[in-house]
């Protein structure tokens, strides 16, 4: 059995960290806007006051009073983007928001002006200046309200009946609810966009994807993607708020073709709630029915979120409860509701965040109605051999392992059985879990590796890092693929301009590009034997498998060919260094297998009677990711996730006023996430086990089911220590207090 | 931020010659800089009294005297302060975050203004503001707004968690005034309620500046505590907040002092119920009953009915921990 | 006032766009249009400023607007200080001003003359790290690293000021660092490894 990652002694024998570990902590790590470009000047956006409605008029000519501004950019004074010339186009265009390429108002905080101007104070300053007049219409942002008018649709193929299983002995139904989350990097999105040529960009820009920058970019603007280079080196986070592309990279764009010099531009804090997506609101219901033994019957899952006026974005929370547990009768439906805000996106576990909450739940409450310990009747009910969506077995599946592995490790067997039992003067103690799964993707990716002379290479690929350990992962499989040690391979990331790879996204970064790395590395392999035959013979035809590569050149596992130093490796082919590149991507084994990462969350917390305080004291998330490809930072991105959904759970949520069709305290005061004292230390352990068929590095995706689970998990333990079952996200200490 | 002259303040009674009308003093910035970047303070001159206003702390015979430009931190780590007021220290650390307390400054701290969203937006009608365009909290969001003393034309509360032990501890507020005389305000009269006038905040005289807030003695060293309930565990403004100290001769009550921030326009006394308390025997019954009393005294509104539970029972748990200390 | 305010605004617009379309401006006009101006369009305040940061002394021409933090990040290029809000309501933007952690987004630069400033980039003595930096690699706490100079700094004074005596204390006194990736485990790691 895998020891638990200790709070205070987690990887005792690993001291050099991660690769670019150096550079974050001396500062030296370059975020987008803190690149250098000759002639820079400074974007700002002015932003609309109302929430729906059309621009009358924009009025600049105080801001062009202003000192330093350069120019003002609105929808009647710009440079035409040729893929969003007409409404046509910008629906076609896939784009989103158009912006200066429309009249229209949809959301309030919506862009209508970019001042451009010599500095930052300047440019801040001039905006404050420019007014607008408005054709006002009636907004709507009121999701309570308007969600029940819209009719829901099947979601997913139904199984069974719903008939079948209306007379089951045990029967659970509510109604749960949450509010708008917003993804809130610690770095604001921002744009350095430079035109180096008339038709040649260059992008520093935050993204979780530079070469979805880059086709983006070239498409709007009508030039070959080899013309747009697109940076990301170091991302401040994401969470899914890069994984489009938003205004802000846009409209630096259009700044910079327009005063003909590069423009920077970073989004305020405020400007992050509106104009770089959020988990969107939602409403859902569910109905589950049992058997007297806990044997699931049917379940019927609907459910609502809201999107924007003009795009739609489906959250698809009904996909997690078609993962975990088998259910013969099931049936999901869904509907979105278009309001005067902007697109929501994909924020960590979209959609099965907001759907494991409502399921999860629901699987406690039935617990208790059964008079049957959550985690048996968990344990009964998961599919553990098949995917029960598809019928194909899973490649690997260990979440009954990780139910198990945590219970024993918060000592569950100390939680009480009925809820409120367990008090110590005003607070109330409960324990509670849930579990989370998450499809294990992969996509096409592909890698480069450049050898120099002195036998050092350099591994690169265009994915970026946003945190999750992606260039230490990269290392480490380069390193065991190749042998050659870990100090002599450097990573090079972030760049469109170096091979090809998804956005990091989906928990699939890893899985993508492992395999590509494993091929790239073979593809050296391979040019070594080549060059090597050239130096001698006895190399001709011989398996890459055989091949050893150490700090000073190459030899044999085996056989008669003797070792041959770099020096004369390179030398006597003529040449200064190997380069190759490759791509890997997902092949039968997908059709064969379904693919899942899961966990297991478990959580014990104290709940204040007087006053609704909830201290959460203990967390351990046990974690089936296939094999760990680095422990280290796998039990970070797991913990963090664990942060997050702490935040979810008790305190993250999006205020607005319905009348005044605005967010309200829509900052990093008002929006509270956890901070270090809401978070216990999180206790974190893998399963371990690999998943070869997810690919050739055995691991699975973690990014997204550290956090699905965790907001159930602790409601249900809220449920455990005082009896309130709170079904609204977020649980704050008025309604724990008031419930 | 609108371009602005800065100067450096003369020092002395000169200070308050400088500054213009539309003028402002700068301290410690935390909060005054924020509203700057906004554009709800839009300053022509900022006077920089960071390097001239007394910022020392110095027992005086009948209680203590803190330097307006003391910062938050020195004074809650200041050994006579822990020793004397610990009720104040325990009340500036529940506040903000290291770094903010490392700058702000005792004077500015009482000046900071509302975290009322619509406050701080500036394109939403606040008549704090923008007198005369409505208080949309009063019929919008106020679930983080008063339940006691609002008006119909304001039910922001106040932020600071350091004035509500200044409040609890009956400060006085040094000032200087244009007419360069020293005059003191007691701490209570310091703030004010909203009232048809919720732009002003509080009572200092136009143009005067703060120089230094005094406490008088207490006996309330052993038996105090400061209870703040929020969103989150730090770093974040109070939905309640409630100062106690009780002054016990053996388990008598002698004297009680109860304050709290989040529910008003300014630090709120609970009086009556100090009255109540003041002769009674300390026991988690004589508390629980105090704590009924408040209900009498305030009025919640549509979003914020649960803070009259919170309030309540924040008083008794205080109240409890009063005796833990 | 405020409805003279708005009177002036309507009126200077409109002469605005007339004298746009004059040759010869009459000078009783010309002068009112830069009064009016200079009243709803503020003219841009600089002072030259000698600032000390990293214990390099740094002479430079500055926007009275200009806070520490746009000062480092724009005109000296120590980008290592990170905007996280802008507002205090971070804590990435923490840097030590005479050796106390402070946020620079709310730090004016023009109050920071005869001052001593530390940035991330001034912390480590030449080659060799801060103790507080390999703690933060070895305990790896961060993940995307645009918190981790702000709690770094933050770190650094929280041991200086003694708040290390448990998890509880250390998380407290940290909690004016957000980190969105939830670092935490890491970052009450590395300094407890400090601290001892």
């Amino acid at each position: 059995m895998q020891p638990f990652f200790e709070a205070t002694d987690y990887f005792p024998a690993d001291t050099d960290g991660r690769v670019e570990a150096m550079a974050k902590v001396t500062g030296k790590a370059k975020y987008s806007a803190e690149y250098q470009a000759p002639g820079l000047c400074y974007g700002f956006f002015a932003t609309s006051t109302v929430a729906a409605g059309k621009i009358v008029s924009i009025d600049t000519t105080l801001a062009k009073q202003a000192d330093g501004v350069i120019d003002i950019i609105t929808h009647e004074h710009k440079p035409l983007v040729p893929g969003l010339a007409d409404e046509t186009k910008i629906r076609e265009s896939r784009f989103g928001l158009p912006v200066f390429h429309t009249d229209k108002i949809y959301f309030k905080g919506q862009p209508i002006a970019l001042i451009i101007a010599e500095t930052l104070e300047e440019a801040t300053y001039a905006a404050s200046l420019i007014t607008a007049i408005y054709h006002a219409e009636t907004h709507n942002i009121d999701f309570e309200l308007s969600h029940p008018k819209v009719a829901l649709k099947p979601d997913g193929k139904e199984r069974g009946s719903l008939q079948a299983w209306q007379q089951a002995p045990r029967m659970v139904e509510a109604e749960y609810t949450i509010r708008n989350e917003v993804h809130n990097p610690m770095e604001m999105h921002a744009t350095i966009a430079h035109w180096t040529a008339d038709n040649k960009l260059k992008l520093y820009d935050k993204t979780q994807g530079v070469n979805n920058v880059q086709r983006t970019m070239a498409r709007l603007f009508g030039i070959p993607n080899d013309n747009v280079e697109v940076m990301s080196e170091f991302v401040g986070g994401g969470f899914g708020s890069g994984l489009r592309v938003w205004s802000n990279t846009l409209a630096a764009t259009m700044g910079a073709m327009q005063v003909k010099r590069p423009v920077k531009l970073m989004l305020s804090r405020p400007q992050m709630f509106m104009l770089t997506g959020y988990r969107p609101q939602c409403w859902q219901r569910v109905k589950l029915g049992a058997d007297e033994n806990g044997k699931l019957l049917g379940l019927y899952h609907q459910g609502r979120n809201s999107t924007s006026m003009y795009e739609n974005f489906s959250e698809g929370f009904t996909r997690e409860c078609r993962l975990i547990y088998t259910v013969e009768n099931l049936k999901t439906e869904s509907a979105t509701v278009p309001l005067n805000l902007s697109t929501p996106t994909w924020m960590r576990g979209p959609g099965d965040c907001s759907g494991d909450f409502a399921i999860e739940s629901t699987v406690d409450e039935l617990s208790y109605l059964l008079k049957m310990d959550p985690v048996e009747l968990r344990l009964k009910n998961i599919s553990n051999e098949k995917d029960p969506e598809t019928g194909k077995p899973w490649s690997t599946n260990y979440l009954s392992e990780c139910i198990s592995r945590g219970a024993e490790r918060i000592e569950w067997k100390n939680r009480p059985t009925g809820s409120g039992q367990l008090t110590d003067g005003d607070w109330k103690i409960g324990y509670g879990m849930a579990v989370g799964m998450w499809g294990a993707g992969r996509q096409n990716a592909s890698a480069g590796i450049k050898m120099q002379k002195d036998g050092s290479i350099l591994v690169q690929t265009a994915m970026t890092d946003i945190g999750t350990g992606t260039g230490t992962g990269i290392q480490n499989v380069a390193h065991d693929s190749t042998g050659i040690p870990k100090n002599r391979i450097k990573i090079e990331l972030g760049n469109s301009s170096l091979p090809p790879a998804p956005s990091q996204g989906g928990s699939t970064g890893l899985s993508s590009i492992t395999g590509a790395i494993a091929a790239v590395c073979n593809a050296l392999k391979q040019k070594l034997v080549d060059y090597a035959t050239v130096v001698d013979n006895a190399y001709k035809g011989m398996n890459i498998a055989d091949l050893l590569i150490s700090e000073t050149g190459i030899s044999a596992r085996s056989g008669n060919a003797p070792s041959i130093s770099f020096t004369v490796l390179f030398d006597t082919n003529h040449i200064d260094t190997i380069a190759v590149e490759a791509s890997a991507g997902p092949g039968d084994e997908r059709q064969k297998f379904s693919f899942c990462s899961s966990a297991a969350h478990f959580c014990k917390l104290r709940v204040h009677t007087k006053t609704g305080k909830v201290k959460i004291e203990r967390m351990v998330c046990t974690v089936d990711a296939g094999k760990v490809v680095n422990s280290k930072a796998a039990a970070n991105q797991i913990s963090g996730a664990a942060v997050g959904g702490i935040g979810m759970a008790l305190m993250e949520e999006q205020n607005a006023d319905n009348a005044l069709g605005s967010l309200l305290a829509n900052d990093l005061a008002g929006y509270h996430f956890a901070v270090n004292a809401d978070a216990p230390i999180i206790e974190v352990a893998f399963i371990n086990k690999p998943d070869f068929n997810s690919n050739p590095s055995g691991a699975k995706g973690i990014g997204e089911v550290g956090i699905i689970g965790c907001a159930a998990a602790i409601a249900n333990a809220i449920y455990n220590a005082t009896g309130k079952r709170l079904r609204d996200l977020p649980i704050t200490p008025d309604k724990v207090l008031m419930g | 931020m609108k371009p602005f002259n800065f100067i450096k303040a003369a020092g002395g009674t000169q200070t308050v010659k400088q500054k213009k009308r539309t003028g402002r003093f700068i301290a410690g910035g935390t909060n005054l800089v924020d509203l700057m970047k906004k554009h709800i303070e839009q300053p022509e001159e900022l006077i920089d009294i960071s390097g001239s206003v007394p910022a020392s702390i110095g027992k005086k015979a009948a209680g203590i005297r803190i330097g307006a430009m003391a910062r938050n931190s020195v004074v809650a780590t200041n050994p006579d302060i822990i020793a004397a007021y610990p009720l104040l220290s325990k009340a500036i650390l529940a506040g903000a975050s290291p770094q903010i307390r490392n700058m702000a400054s005792t004077g500015g701290n009482m000046l900071q203004r509302t975290r009322c969203p619509y406050f701080y937006d500036p394109t939403l009608p606040c008549n704090k503001r923008n007198p005369g365009t409505g208080c949309s909290a009063l019929t919008g969001d106020n679930r983080m707004s008063a339940i006691v003393g609002w008006s119909e034309n304001c039910v922001a509360v106040h932020p600071s968690d350091m004035c509500v032990a200044l409040a609890a501890l009956d400060a006085n507020v040094i000032i200087t005034g244009k007419d360069q005389l020293t005059k003191t305000i007691p701490f209570k009269n310091f703030h004010r309620l909203p009232g048809n006038t919720p732009e002003q905040d509080n009572n200092l005289p136009a143009d005067a500046l703060i120089t230094a807030v005094e406490i008088p003695g207490n006996a309330f060293q052993k038996n105090c505590f400061y209870l703040k309930l929020r969103d989150r565990d730090s770093y974040a403004f109070a939905l309640i907040s409630v100062a106690a100290a009780l002054h016990l001769n053996g388990t008598t009550i002698v004297s009680a002092r109860l304050a709290s921030g989040g529910v008003a326009h300014k630090p709120w006394r609970w009086y009556s119920v100090e009255q109540f308390l003041e002769g009674k025997q300390a026991n988690a019954q004589v508390f629980q009953q105090a704590a009924t009393l408040v209900q009498k005294e305030i009025k919640t509104l549509p979003h914020n009915v649960y803070k009259a539970t919170m309030l309540q029972g924040a008083i008794e748990v205080a109240l409890q921990n009063c005796l833990n200390a | 006032m405020k409805k003279a305010h708005t009177h002036s605004r309507r009126l200077f617009l409109q002469t605005s766009s007339m004298l746009a379309s004059l040759a010869f401006i009459p000078r009783s006009v010309k002068a009112f249009y830069l009064e009016t101006r200079n009243f709803l369009v503020a003219s841009k305040k600089t002072g030259s400023l000698a600032v000390s940061v990293n214990k390099k002394l740094y002479t430079v021409e500055a926007d009275t607007r200009t806070t520490l933090l746009d000062l480092l990040r724009e005109n000296l290029q120590l980008t290592g200080t990170k905007k996280g809000c802008d507002h205090g309501q971070c804590g990435a933007c923490t840097v030590h001003i005479d050796g106390k952690r402070v946020l620079s987004c709310l730090t004016l630069a023009a109050m920071v003359p005869g001052k001593e400033v530390t940035t991330i980039e001034g912390l480590s003595d030449g080659e060799h790290l801060h103790p507080m930096q390999q703690a933060f690699i070895e305990c790896d706490g961060f993940q995307c690293g645009y918190c981790t100079p702000g709690q770094i700094m933050s770190a650094v004074a929280c041991v200086q000021e003694g708040h290390t005596h448990s998890v509880t204390e250390i998380k407290e006194f940290m909690s004016g660092n957000l980190c969105r990736c939830g670092a935490y485990n890491g970052i009450v790691e590395a300094i407890q490894k400090v601290a001892s």
